[in-house]
């Protein structure tokens, strides 16, 4: 009874497969360019999509941004993709998103003539600190002790003032740039010789937290954003705490601009990132999500990593 | 479909081609894959420079250094791989028999139903247990010498849950398959249960159990999210040991994609290995085939 | 040595031995059928805690009111509202893409396939794509549908990428499905004078249909839970989705298939990465829905194909 229906939609379904791959390309290119045209052909009110890739570090700081964005400009499209800051400078280089984030200068990961074409806006600052398992009973290290125990000559919390135990280095990925501003601010530089095998080299942030919680006497690195006295325990370099004003006044060494690189902003894209510079974002928004508005720093860091007054 | 529409010829013709269309696309597909991936994995070593010798062979992998050597990669999955076969097959033979010869009632009704569902379990979730269970389990079990808990041995752990199911499954439809006149002239000669398994069934059984763990295998060769989240991730040293945090060669990709950009080295490095990846599925393919091949060769 | 002496000692060896054999493996039998009875026991109990693990950590947050329908992006309490639907449209597009290929590429291998090195070809092919690690499936969807394609990170391009991985599946069991279908069936339909092509079509599916539904919501559950091929191609940001947008090709628009997605898997995978405050019991409620709906999925499956069973056979 329902026999010339089926056989029509299984005709249909298996013949329209082709149709549909082969459409699909099409649509594809229009969709991506209409994006392309829509966002520099406007006059009063803003329309447009801006692609946005890269770090994930800030990601989140940058959707609740977009989000308020999007709410004051219905037009507008805030499209935020992750992949991590290679992803990201990559992408706003070849041109694939308007908005490339990184945790790195861009001298650092693209070739020079690739760096020197895109503008850099530092949206804000992450500080970055050593943090210890809860029951290591050590406050405060050195600079140099820090060096010594992310480099494996000091192997033991004894070795530091504390009570005796092994010291278990969790690193993060080399190439990250938590590891990057981390190792330039302690190891002055130089990095850690190739036989030393820390007990973990963790790809994100979430693990080294899983993990630090779960190791007795390990000690590992975190942005800010992710401290957690309920679950580690941050500890004072020098005797300076790792809090945002010893960033700002430049007694607290480690931490590292997170950028929002752009190559021949257009008029929505510039106009996102002005809305990141203003103080709707910088005043409250950008210390909720546990960075420090790039204003309020007292010095500044070139990519070679000297810091000047500002 | 009283009347016809089209003369049967005809007919005959749009199935054949709408049917050899669809595999054509596939085969397509999977060329446009192969190729792909050789292209980008062979350009670390032909337009970038990179010697392939020291490539499989250097005992260091810290591609944002430009040191490319993909040996502890390559060491600590092959290590995961035969670590998770080893704790899987006796659990998952042992399932099967259970299954097939002692209880198939319970088992094609109950147990069978439950380890499809096993294998319905997303590998982040398997991950994100392994991280909380495993990873303190072996803190609590070696201590100290367990770093973080983090390593090949708890990567092998939750690789072997994890291809469980798989081997299992296809054991049982090996098993299932073997002819019920083997058993029948077995236990006819008087001999018992055990020995009819352990000589009859599984001996006829043989290569289909081979191919089920080699699909195993070839699984926990090719799971990435959820080996990253407790292996440890150390990559610019030979591991040392089980206790030793390491990284495969999908977890290098994995944490290694997003630091690189396109079209640098470090970008076609990682594309070399999974150009390795890939190469070990079809040589994992190649010896199904040949076990295939063989097992046919044997039942005639 | 007499052939005498030798039967008489093998008898007295026999009349030894047998008892004590006969004990030895009767005693054998009942420890392997314990030891066996055992392992089922752990694999069983094993499955449990997994599945109690996940609940116990999770349930008391998935079924938080307003979990389930709160935008991720909410300021308070945010929810997965996005990503479950996110999940299910791009499940339903990989099925739309892979059904209806799987079903084609089935059929020609088990009616028309002739005898050569194509067909030969092709199901290598398909195999191979079975064996790919999901992580080098993402590379190249990364590289191929995003790039090359230019469909940009995108619904569309992660659902090839999905599609990849379940048109193997799907044409195995589909494959299997159409084989296991009787012979007589086949042979009486060629014998009243049909074609190929309408015996496939009015007896062969037909009949291998309950068996092909429950394969495919089974590849389903699977599709639903993979999470490493979809990073590189439907992306890892939660997207600000507007049920109100008409313009299909807004990126905010739901329906839009070129707009970044997050899944349910890819969501669990991103928090634990980048933890902030709260997470945790997100990961966990995530975690829990998404183990319910893959047991759905099992259940569906089951229930779908007995019905379907039980109808064509009465009719």
């Amino acid at each position: 009874m329902s026999d010339s229906l089926s056989r029509r939609s299984f005709l249909s379904l298996a013949g329209g497969t082709a149709v549909v791959l082969a459409g699909l390309g099409l649509v594809g290119c229009g969709g991506s360019s209409s994006s392309d045209t829509s966002s520099d052909s406007t006059a009063k009110a803003l329309s447009g999509t801006v692609n946005c890739s890269g770090a994930t570090s800030f990601q989140p700081l940058v959707e609740a941004a977009a989000k308020k964005f999007e709410d004051e400009n219905p037009d507008v499209t805030i499209a935020i993709t992750g992949g991590g800051s290679g992803q990201g400078l990559s992408d706003v280089r070849d041109g694939k998103a308007q908005i490339g984030r990184s945790d790195v200068f861009a001298e650092e990961k693209l070739d020079a003539s690739d760096a020197k074409a895109l503008t850099d806006n530092t949206v804000c600052v992450v500080g970055m600190g050593p943090i210890v398992n809860s029951n290591v009973d050590v406050d405060d290290l050195t600079t140099d002790q820090l060096k010594g125990i992310f480099t494996g000559k000091i192997t033991d919390w004894s070795e530091v003032g504390g009570t005796a135990g092994k010291i278990q280095v969790i690193e993060r990925k080399a190439g990250s740039g938590t590891r990057a501003t981390f190792e330039a601010a302690v190891l002055g530089g130089e990095s850690a010789p190739a036989d030393f095998a820390p007990v973990a080299e963790e790809d994100s942030s979430g693990t080294v937290v899983e993990k630090i919680q779960q190791t007795e006497g390990a000690i590992s690195y975190l942005a800010f954003s992710y401290f957690d006295d309920t679950k580690f325990k941050a500890l004072k370099v020098d005797g300076v705490e790792a809090r945002a004003e010893n960033v700002c006044n430049g007694s607290f060494k480690i931490w590292a601009y997170e950028h929002m690189y752009t190559k021949d902003a257009d008029e929505v894209t510039q106009a996102f990132i002005d809305y990141m510079m203003s103080d709707e974002v910088q005043g409250s928004m950008v210390e909720e999500q546990g960075f420090i508005p790039a204003n309020d720093m007292k010095v500044k860091k070139d990519a070679s990593g000297t810091i000047t007054n500002a | 479909m009283a009347k016809r529409l089209m003369p049967k010829k005809q007919l005959e013709g749009v199935g054949l081609t709408l049917t050899g269309a669809c595999v054509l696309l596939v085969a397509l597909v999977v060329i446009t894959l192969i190729f792909m991936v050789a292209q980008q994995g062979l350009s670390a070593f032909f337009v970038d420079g990179i010697n392939f010798f020291s490539f499989i062979s250097g005992t260091s992998w810290v591609p944002s250094d430009g040191v490319y050597g993909a040996l502890p990669l390559i060491v600590t999955s092959f290590g995961v791989m035969l670590l998770a076969t080893l704790f899987t097959l006796p659990i998952a033979l042992g399932s099967a028999i259970f299954v097939v010869e002692v209880q198939p009632g319970f088992g094609r009704r109950v147990f069978q139903p439950l380890v499809e569902l096993l294998m319905g379990i997303p590998s982040v979730v398997y991950g994100l247990i392994g991280l909380t269970v495993v990873n303190a389990a072996m803190r609590a079990i070696f201590g100290d010498a367990a770093g973080t808990g983090a390593g090949i041995l708890s990567g092998g752990i939750v690789l072997a849950v994890m291809i469980l199911p798989t081997v299992t499954t296809l054991s049982i439809d090996g098993l299932a398959a073997v002819p019920n006149e083997y058993r029948e002239g077995s236990y006819a000669l008087g001999c018992t249960r055990w020995q009819t398994v352990w000589h009859v069934v599984l001996r006829s059984a043989m290569p289909s159990l081979m191919t089920a763990v080699i699909l195993g295998m070839t699984r926990a060769f090719g799971e990435a999210l959820a080996v990253q989240m407790v292996i440890g991730g150390v990559e610019k040293v030979m591991p040392a040991g089980l206790l030793s945090p390491a990284a495969t060669l999908t977890t290098a990709l994995t944490s290694g994609f997003s630091n690189a950009t396109t079209g640098s080295i470090q970008y076609h490095a990682l594309w070399a290995l999974g150009l390795l990846l890939m190469a070990m599925s079809l040589v994992f393919i190649l010896i199904i085939h040949v076990i295939g091949a063989k097992g046919a060769k044997n039942r005639d | 040595m007499t052939s005498e002496t030798t039967a008489k000692q093998v008898g007295n060896d026999l009349g030894v031995d047998l008892d004590d054999h006969v004990k030895r493996i009767g005693r054998q039998d009942r420890v392997a059928t314990g030891i066996l009875t055992v392992i089922v026991a752990f694999v069983l109990l094993l499955l449990a805690s997994i599945v109690a693990f996940i609940l116990i950590r999770g349930l008391g947050k998935a079924l938080t009111p307003g979990f389930l329908t709160t935008s991720p992006l909410a300021d308070e309490n945010p929810g997965i509202s996005s990503e479950i639907f996110d999940s299910f449209y791009m499940l339903i597009i990989t099925l739309l893409i892979s059904v209806p290929i799987s079903l084609g590429a089935a059929i020609f291998l088990v009616e028309y396939a002739p005898d050569n090195w194509v067909t030969k070809a092709a199901s290598t092919a398909i195999e191979t794509l079975s064996s790919l690690p999901s992580i080098v499936v993402g590379m190249f969807g990364s590289l191929f549908f995003v790039v090359t394609l230019g469909w940009g990170i995108s619904i569309i391009a992660g659902a090839m990428a999905l599609t990849m991985f379940n048109i193997p599946i799907l044409v195995r069991v589909i494959q299997q499905a159409l084989q296991d279908v009787p012979r007589s069936q086949r042979d009486a339909a060629l014998a009243m004078g049909l074609t190929r092509w309408e015996t496939t079509r009015h007896v062969l599916l037909p009949a291998a249909m309950p068996a092909i539904v429950t394969g495919i919501v089974i590849s389903a559950g699977r599709v639903f839970g993979e999470a490493a091929a979809l990073i590189f191609t439907s992306g890892s940001a939660a997207v600000n989705i507007n049920f109100a947008s008409v313009n299909l090709s807004s990126p905010r628009n739901p329906w839009n298939i070129f707009r970044p997605a997050e899944t349910l898997a890819v969501h669990i995978w991103k928090l634990k990465m980048e933890p902030t405050p709260g997470n945790d019991e997100i990961v966990w409620g995530t975690a829990a829905v998404l183990i319910i709906c893959v047991l759905l999925f099992n259940i569906l499956a089951r229930v779908l194909g007995k019905t379907l069973a039980k109808k064509m056979t009465s009719e």
